[in-house]
């Protein structure tokens, strides 16, 4: 009997296989023990990583990219180093064998997931240093790309004072009221 | 997938940010014993719109506050707190140069720009507090988290110093002296030069466009000062001037606890800008009776010009700008001496002089001797 290749079952088991390779693969899975162990083990990985779906702040479509690579990467090594060609032979796919090259997936995709792991960071804002300035609209304080800006649009003539404690105010007269107004906005 | 669920995502945020009721996104808190209450508070033209994954608020808040002291109110700030988008910054918005007599309103209003991500929590957005009021005595109200007693007390001597130097105008020379008078500060202030400043606390980064040096400052001084800068530098690198530090020394017997060093700076042609001021307060500032301290800030301004050319500064100038009292008494330079050394042209107006210039300007030098007349 020929096996199809563990880069067909592994893509098999993510659903990743065209319809006629899928067929094709189907109708050995069904009269095939060793394979569909292969494949679930395949699929037992897949779904550890859908539970890591909670995890925020992950870069999934680059991580389930790399994963591919390292899980191609991995069998194309096997096939280098295997001593002589396998034609199917029943020997090559022996439980033993099988189960190695699922513990060497499995290793190669934990080493992934470590590698890539979520690790808490410090927010964003905190790291980014916030920068005072003024606008030709008002005085904005940017921090980690969110602004907070103070206004003055019915401002006809603005004078602006800086001040080294980190702040920077803007007096003008609001035009509606008539009444000088000074806005500041303060970094710390 | 993935792509579509972000799609997915982009849509119900548009949604939520389309939706987002802004009722709640401002709450104004006066505390129970304060001096002024709120009147009406209305979110007039305030919006919400997207750019790109962020959400971006306009709020523009219009309040009517009641003073239902006994005292005049000479000015008022207003605390502004973004917690959830700004963590690190905060804002105030201070009306000073007021004349409010007791239980008369008077309006004030906030516009503030908010840029956020589209999901965030829930819960106002921006907080607003009564930080102080200043009235016509100089005694004050509020918890003055932001200084606001000290500037406002300055805003007040200011206020005071320039009304009392335009009726002396109108006193020797009459409405053509007043309107001559005018006309010079507007001119003043239509030449006056002007730089960009951008502020950024805590270390500076190194730069390794330009080489750091070190600058000294030079001194200005007026015969009233009651604190005398000796000596002070900053580290300057191209168009960025970092950290810089001030030794003065106390003329008086009586002890300071604030002292702000305004900052100018002057081009390779010799023409003098206000970059800022240097301030220095705090339990590490100590500053007795006849004794030396030093102002110093890790702060780095970036100075640009002409909508964002860099300046090469070639020269700091520094002058003591306020100075305040451990008893709350407050000193500024008087106009004379601003006058004198030739500061006048590179100095931004007081709040008041902007008033005044503002009136004149659209209802003629009648009116702004009527105004002055009131005082």
């Amino acid at each position: 009997m020929t096996h199809p290749n563990q880069s067909d079952l592994a893509l098999y088991a993510g659903q990743d296989l065209g319809w006629f390779a899928r067929w094709r693969t189907e109708r050995h899975l069904a009269r095939c023990q060793e394979c569909r162990i292969q494949v679930r083990g395949f699929q037992s990985v897949s779904e550890e990583l859908a539970g890591l779906n909670d995890l925020p702040a992950i870069a999934w479509n680059r991580l389930a990219a790399e994963m591919r690579a390292n899980i191609r990467l991995g069998l194309a090594a096997g096939e280098c180093v295997r001593d002589e060609p396998a034609p199917g032979l029943p020997a090559w796919m022996s439980g033993a064998r099988a189960v190695a090259a699922c513990a060497s997936v499995m290793a190669l995709v934990a080493a992934g997931l470590f590698l890539q792991r979520p690790t808490p960071t410090a927010p964003a804002m905190a790291s980014e240093k916030a920068v005072l300035r003024a606008t030709a609209s008002g005085i904005e304080l940017d921090q980690g790309g969110q602004t907070l800006s103070l206004l003055h649009a019915r401002a006809a003539d603005v004078t602006y004072s800086a001040g080294a404690q980190g702040s920077i105010g803007a007096g003008y007269v609001d035009s509606d009221t008539g009444n000088v107004t000074i806005n500041s906005v303060y970094v710390q | 997938m993935s792509s579509k669920l972000a799609i997915l995502l982009a849509g119900v945020a548009a949604l939520f940010a389309q939706d987002m009721p802004l009722d709640n996104a401002v709450k104004i808190n006066l505390p129970p014993d304060s001096p002024l209450t709120l009147i009406s508070e209305s979110l007039g033209e305030s919006h919400v719109s997207r750019r790109g994954s962020a959400v971006v608020l306009d709020l523009d808040v219009s309040l009517t506050l009641h003073n239902s002291s006994a005292n005049r109110v000479r000015g008022v700030t207003l605390l502004v707190a973004a917690q959830e988008v700004t963590p690190g910054g905060k804002a105030s918005v201070s009306v000073p140069s007021l004349d409010v007599s007791p239980n008369q309103n008077f309006p004030v209003r906030i516009n503030l720009r908010l840029l956020r991500p589209a999901q965030m929590g829930g819960g106002p957005l921006v907080q607003v507090n009564l930080d102080g009021v200043l009235f016509q005595d100089f005694s004050f109200y509020g918890p003055n988290r932001l200084d606001s007693r000290r500037s406002m007390t300055a805003w007040e001597m200011e206020a005071q110093r320039d009304r009392k130097y335009f009726k002396s105008i109108l006193a020797a020379r009459g409405i053509d002296g007043l309107k001559q008078a005018m006309l010079e500060s507007l001119n003043r202030q239509a030449e006056r030069p002007r730089l960009d400043v951008q502020v950024a606390r805590g270390p500076a980064v190194a730069s390794a466009a330009v080489g750091d040096h070190n600058v000294k400052f030079a001194f200005l001084r007026f015969p009233d000062s009651p604190v005398e800068p000796i000596e002070g530098w900053a580290e300057i690198a191209g168009n960025e001037a970092r950290n810089p530090r001030i030794d003065v020394r106390n003329l008086t017997s009586r002890q300071v606890r604030y002292v702000e060093i305004d900052w100018l700076v002057s081009d390779r042609q010799g023409n003098q800008f206000m970059a800022g001021s240097v301030p220095a307060s705090g339990p590490a500032f100590n500053l007795k009776a006849g004794s030396t301290s030093r102002v110093l800030q890790d702060t780095t301004l970036r100075i640009s010009k002409d909508g964002g050319a860099p300046f090469a500064i070639a020269g700091m100038t520094g002058f003591v700008g306020q100075v305040e009292f451990a008893d709350g008494k407050v000193w500024i330079p008087n106009r004379e001496a601003l006058a004198s050394a030739q500061l006048l042209g590179v100095l931004a107006p007081s709040p008041e002089e902007q008033r005044l210039m503002d009136l004149y300007r659209k209802k003629g030098p009648k009116a702004l001797a009527d105004e002055l007349s009131k005082f």
